[in-house]
């Protein structure tokens, strides 16, 4: 499995999407349920799944799909296609 | 305390500490619904369901009354936490302010001299899911991880049962978790009771029996899916097989294979209760299976 492909299985069940809702380029405001305490979800789960962990204020300033690629990847985790 | 001027006030007591409040020179409220908005101090002898039904009436009905509350059974730390949980025809309102908090908190240690032992357990029960899911929450910092490694190891030496001791440490370990989260243990229990309350009228099933029945399997899932329970346990020197084999003494299995069914069909309205998504360890759909195949009914 891919990055790209662990990091859409992961927000797709914080977030209780279908594959068909999801996109890279979705943004905190287009998910209903991309609440404060999803957030909270989303920075367990990408230490679960990337070995990062989020510090609070990373994980509060992030607004889409792409602000966690960017923090995963100035770790020197690849997104790459 | 109880002698010092307290200006108009009503005594409001659970059924089963009645007999013990009967010569207290208050008078007697025979429920929140009949309290006069204008009462200088309400005095709540309960556990924690009337205890939170008191705050709320206070809160929002009579804001300027003194209330006082003394707790019947520990587990809930309903006396010292800003929370309150009512329940509207089986769903969980959650509220939550400092408003909420009661004035003046009062140990009866003798009210926990005639509990029955099986609610006493669960109430342990109750105690050990506040202290756990908040020592694990993402939202604790390093302090509030001290003070709830603390309260673990004095809660490692109190037996699972009538131990006046408990009112203490419950209540500890509720103001210290409301400073973090709670988790899956809460999710579930504030999804599952009202299910259960209806198709088991009889069997007792409430908050504190389903946190003190879920502690084990819901522990046993996160130390198996997050490293934090390991790290902790290690930074902490809490000897985490002692813990475990405390949670497996809480556990019923027959009362397991009765809530599992449940948990079967109300995953979905687990994994959105908020309590859920602050788990130490993330709750996916998929989880569902380690909850109904990993032997705990």
């Amino acid at each position: 499995m891919t990055n790209r492909e662990k990091l859409q299985d992961l927000l797709q069940d914080i977030l209780l999407l279908d594959p068909s809702e999801f996109r890279f380029d979705l943004g905190r405001d287009d998910v209903e349920t991309w609440d404060s305490m999803s957030v909270v979800a989303i920075a367990v789960g990408v230490d679960e799944t990337f070995g990062y962990h989020m510090s609070p204020e990373e994980a509060i300033q992030i607004a889409g799909v792409a602000d966690i690629i960017e923090i995963l990847e100035a770790k020197g985790i690849s997104f790459a296609e | 305390m109880l002698n010092a001027p307290l200006g108009e006030t009503v005594l409001l007591a659970t059924p089963a500490v009645s007999a013990k409040v009967r010569d207290l020179p208050f008078k007697k409220a025979k429920g929140i619904d009949g309290l006069r908005a204008n009462l200088d101090t309400l005095i709540v002898v309960a556990g924690g369901t009337l205890i939170d039904q008191a705050k709320v009436w206070r809160a929002s009905r009579a804001p300027n009354t003194r209330l006082i509350a003394i707790p019947s059974i520990w587990g809930s730390g309903a006396e010292v936490s800003p929370v309150a949980v009512l329940d509207r025809d089986g769903a969980k309102e959650i509220h939550i302010g400092d408003e909420l908090i009661p004035d003046v908190r009062c140990l009866w240690p003798e009210l926990a001299d005639d509990l029955p032992s099986k609610l006493a357990k669960h109430a342990c029960g109750d105690a050990w899911a506040h202290a756990l899911e908040g020592f694990l929450s993402p939202l604790a910092d390093q302090e509030l991880q001290d003070e709830l490694a603390g309260l673990v190891r004095e809660m490692m030496e109190l037996p699972l049962t009538n131990d006046a001791r408990w009112f203490e440490l419950s209540a500890r370990a509720c103001t210290a978790q409301a400073r973090s989260s709670v988790g899956l243990i809460h999710g579930i229990a504030h999804q599952l009771e009202g299910h259960l309350r209806t198709a088991h009228p009889g069997a007792g099933w409430g908050h504190a029996k389903l946190c003190s029945l879920f502690l084990w399997p819901v522990m046993a899932f996160n130390r198996e899916h997050s490293a934090k329970w390991d790290e902790l346990t290690t930074r902490y020197q809490l000897d985490g097989s002692i813990i475990f084999d405390l949670l497996r003494d809480l556990h019923e299995f027959e009362a397991y294979e009765q809530a599992a069914s449940f948990l079967d069909r109300c995953w979905m309205d687990i994994l959105k209760d908020p309590c859920s998504r602050t788990n130490s360890s993330l709750v996916r759909p998929a989880s569902k299976s380690y909850f109904l195949e990993r032997g705990f009914a």
